[in-house]
């Protein structure tokens, strides 16, 4: 560990050290919650809010929700009621959390109740392609901006009016079809008994040519997410760079897994050096082994910087529209985003409310300047990895 | 083989066993009905123009997923006949101790879906892997689970019980007496295994062999889990994109259909209906004595449970005892009326494929025509069609296109309804029970028809009081197969279910889709265990005495 070396990414001094020494910061691990979650599995901080805070229904607990504060952002109970029933495609939905934010929800309104339905977010989306203007579904609900789009690039979802949409920065929702509900970063995990964060490039575009991470990278070229992150990188950097790139990375020797939470595990197991995955995948591994050897590292203003969405969109056939609405403002609440951020490790949408861990801010982060709509052209990407044979 | 040729009144009376225009019509409809989601295949297609079409089929990927696939389906097809026929045999012929707990043994690995399955076997043995640790300072290195080899593996452990639940009911079938005539000729019984036994179960092992040989080709996880580049691994990479990745998914899914022609092509030529049967019905007794071997015998079966059962059920309680909030974390628990409409489901859409199953493989067991061997074969085609892509042709029909040539109230009703889910999963398994059940019917001795005819019984009840009964073994089979398979699909399940009815299986891949393998853990053994349970009364209810 060199101390040097946090100089790019202090912001992550706080994960990195409670791992390795035990000296937990505010808002950082902390080894004792380790201890008590012990191997036993007992599944210490999976629910439950902290007592005593208003958030205490929405807000996670466990090692990375603790020492946070009131937050900003508009509080449920400014809202108009939920009143009606819904219809919900979940595309993703975060293992069930999705509905227990749901289930929440129903709780707080008695004249609101829903229907849920969950696939994956190509298959959601294909499935509302298919079923055009006879959907039975009044919102769809994804974690990926590329799914949502697609759906809207179908002409089959109704602009959301601005009290919506305006507190989420615009990049978040670029034509007003969709909003996002929380933000994924792409990150680099990386085993820090291996490497120092030094010894990962700032920019995504040096990677193949770095000697330290030679025959010590994995990636899972068939998960969205890495897909979403080539799609940006050929939409920034041109399809030839990009080839080149994944060739290099071939080269390099990288492994393939087939999530990036594996990639994740993968390197805090010491299996990897280093990895490409969601942000949020380190922070669960670390959620539940504090002590593994894993931090994460950030690129800079590149397509390694992406920060894809999970968001929400309105369908143009519903009979619902006005509830629809307010029930995508309640996504978009104080206590929803601060359960995005404590449940699910996401980055809020409402720039009041951090996110957990000691993770950097958007703004922090330097996102390249893309439009999150474009994540749903992946067939170019496609063919483009296929050439290569990455796929 | 040979029946006396001197019951010319009997012999007629067989004439008039072809076959009658209800069972064909019937048969032509359930092929009708089965093969109708294809339509929207050739409409998904048609957008594609033909350049591009020819350049995706003929470009480096599309050859080499070609021969992956079909290199793939005939080393595990090979592997599970290796496998399961001699574990049917022990279980039904010999004196192995405990032949009911290793009958439901071999046939449980059925249960286990292939994302669990595979899942494990790269947790055990892959690179860091729990028991590739715990041999390494024994110096035991294990090879790289990926790939061919670990793909290839993994699928032969899980679709062998195909080949053993198929061959199992055609050696129920057979006539004992047949084996003790060989052995008073003095022929050792692997000669009259190889003599007698063989050609009559061959029927019962092809038909396992292809329901393998077609699940490897259309199965999602494994490959895309072990990291081998066949079809589906493409088509759902496909799929993953939007605009002409729903075209090119559907071509893909086109040449998979192709290919599986072929193989139903390849399959009519090497099985046979040349053990067309004359046996009588099975005697019960044990036929094979093991001797001292009865132990040796055991153990195999047991090795074999260890790496198909013990194996993955002991990786998932591994990852429940880990769990902590990164792997167990996550939403709503897991509520055992989950498990219930799982059964319900699966017992649902046994009963009604086996329904379907019996007119088509009635009709193909006892008619030589052209035009009944196309009937049967053209049921296999949507049991090699991915899940996802005939969930998402019902979405289209059921929806969009049936409200616009119907009416909006059919839609609703018939949209995300249960029977939906029901019929798509007869779609995908019926091929189970026809295989099962034609070669049940090619075992009947057409002599005990006649026989029945001769003493007055009509038609229909000569069917109902001597076929019947005869062929129980195979349907009994086929409806074990669909349960079980049906109780583990994912793909279209997830797709068309009815809005709220959560089963096993989509709960699993809720929680696993997000990484929280931990809370996988309790639902999948729920899985495997409620359908080993189911499989009890399924599996007794042939004529097992043991």
């Amino acid at each position: 560990m060199t101390e040097r070396r946090y100089g790019r990414r202090r912001v992550l001094a706080g994960l990195g050290a409670a791992g390795l020494s035990g000296l937990a910061g505010c808002g950082g691990f902390t080894p004792e919650q380790n201890e008590a979650t012990g191997t036993d599995g007992a599944g210490n901080g999976t629910v439950g809010g902290t007592a005593g805070d208003s958030f205490g229904e929405f807000r996670g607990s466990g090692p990375l929700a603790e020492g946070r504060g009131d937050v900003g952002g508009t509080a449920i109970a400014d809202l108009p009621d939920l009143s009606g029933e819904l219809t919900i495609y979940l595309g993703g939905g975060e293992g069930g959390l999705y509905r227990d934010l749901l289930a929440r929800f129903e709780g707080m309104y008695d004249d609101f109740s829903y229907n849920a339905r969950e696939s994956g977010t190509s298959d959601a989306a294909n499935t509302l392609i298919n079923e055009g203007s006879a959907t039975p579904a009044d919102v769809f609900w994804s974690v990926d901006a590329g799914s949502l789009a697609a759906v809207a690039n179908r002409g089959l979802t109704a602009k959301l009016p601005s009290n919506v949409v305006d507190p989420v920065p615009d990049e978040f929702h670029p034509d007003d079809q969709w909003v996002g509900t929380a933000g994924r970063a792409r990150a680099v995990p990386y085993n820090t008994s291996a490497l120092s964060g030094g010894d990962v490039p700032d920019s995504v575009m040096e990677f193949p040519n770095s000697e330290a991470l030679a025959n010590a990278m994995g990636w899972a070229p068939t998960y969205g997410a890495f897909q979403a992150f080539v799609t940006a990188m050929r939409l920034i950097e041109g399809a030839d760079a990009t080839r080149q790139w994944l060739r290099g990375m071939l080269d390099a020797g990288v492994s393939e897994y087939n999530n990036e939470f594996l990639v994740s595990n993968a390197v805090a197991d010491g299996e990897l050096d280093a990895g490409f995955a969601n942000h949020y995948y380190a922070l669960r591994v670390k959620a539940s082994r504090p002590n593994a050897p894993l931090d994460l590292a950030f690129t800079s203003g590149d397509a390694g910087a992406l920060i894809n969405a999970a968001g929400a969109e309105v369908l143009s056939a519903s009979g619902n529209q006005e509830l629809a609405f307010t029930f995508v403002r309640h996504l978009l609440s104080a206590e929803a985003q601060e359960f995005f951020a404590t449940r699910t490790y996401a980055y809020p949408m409402i720039p009041d409310i951090p996110p957990v861990g000691g993770l950097p801010t958007i703004d922090e982060l330097n996102p390249p300047s893309i439009d999150l709509s474009r994540l749903s052209e992946i067939q170019p990407t496609l063919e483009l990895m296929r050439d290569v044979g990455v796929l | 083989m040979v029946s006396d040729g001197g019951f010319g009144r009997v012999r007629r009376l067989l004439d008039d066993d072809e076959p009658g225009t209800a069972v064909v019509v019937l048969a032509a409809a359930v092929a009708a009905a089965v093969l109708s989601p294809l339509v929207w295949l050739l409409v998904g297609a048609s957008s594609l123009d033909a350049d591009a079409a020819v350049s995706l089929l003929t470009s480096g990927t599309a050859t080499t997923v070609l021969v992956n696939s079909l290199v793939l389906a005939a080393v595990v097809t090979a592997a599970s006949v290796v496998l399961g026929v001699p574990l049917a045999v022990l279980t039904v012929q010999t004196d192995l101790p405990f032949r009911r707990l290793w009958t439901v043994l071999a046939a449980l690995p059925l249960v286990v879906p292939s994302y669990i399955g595979a899942f494990a076997y790269v947790s055990a043995f892959g690179p860091s892997g729990a028991l590739a640790d715990l041999l390494a300072p024994l110096g035991i290195g294990i090879p790289t689970v990926y790939g061919l080899g670990g793909t290839a593996l993994v699928l032969t452990l899980f679709t062998y019980p195909y080949v053993f639940l198929t061959t199992r009911a055609s050696l129920l079938s057979f006539d004992a007496t047949q084996l003790e005539a060989a052995r008073t000729l003095n022929h050792t019984y692997p000669e009259a295994f190889r003599r007698v036994i063989l050609p009559q179960i061959a029927p019962g092992v092809t038909a396992g062999a292809l329901l393998v040989a077609l699940y490897t080709i259309s199965d999602f996880g494994t490959p895309a889990i072990m990291r081998y580049d066949v079809f589906t691994r493409v088509i759902y990479v496909e799929l993953n994109s939007f605009g002409v990745g729903r075209a090119n998914a559907t071509l893909l899914s086109m040449q998979l259909l192709a290919v599986t022609a072929l193989i139903l092509a390849l399959e009519s030529r090497v099985g046979g209906d040349a053990a067309a049967g004359y046996g009588t019905p099975s005697s019960v007794e044990t036929v094979v004595s093991l001797g001292r071997f009865r132990w040796v015998a055991a153990a195999a079966a047991g090795g074999v449970s260890l790496f198909t059962l013990a194996l993955p059920v002991g990786i998932l309680g591994m990852w429940l005892v880990r769990s902590g909030p990164g792997y167990g974390g996550g939403g709503l628990a897991f509520h055992p009326a989950f498990a219930a409409n799982s059964v319900y489901a699966a017992a649902l859409t046994a009963g009604v494929t086996v329904l379907f199953a019996l007119p088509v493989a009635y009709y193909a067991g006892r008619s030589e025509s052209a035009f009944a061997a196309l009937v049967e074969r053209a049921t296999y085609l949507g049991y090699a069609m991915p899940g996802v892509v005939l969930g998402l042709a019902l979405v289209f029909f059921s929806s969009q296109w049936l409200r616009d040539a119907v009416g909006p109230t059919a839609a609703q009703l018939v949209y995300q309804s249960l029977p939906l889910l029901v019929f798509a999963y007869v779609v995908r398994f019926l091929p189970q029970a026809v295989g099962s059940t034609r070669s049940s019917v090619l075992g009947v001795d057409r002599d005990l028809i006649g026989a029945a005819r001769l003493l007055g019984a009509s038609p229909r009840r000569a069917f109902r009081r001597v076929t019947l009964p005869l062929i129980s073994p195979g349907l009994l089979a086929g409806a074990a197969l669909v349960f079980l398979t049906t109780m583990k699909e994912l793909d279209t399940t997830l797709i068309l279910h009815p809005t709220g009815f959560t089963t096993i299986v989509t709960y699993i891949w809720r929680v696993q889709e997000a990484g929280y393998y931990g809370r996988a853990a309790l639902p999948a053994l729920v899985l495997i265990a409620v359908s080993g349970l189911s499989m009890i009364p399924l599996l007794s209810g042939g004529r097992d005495d043991a």
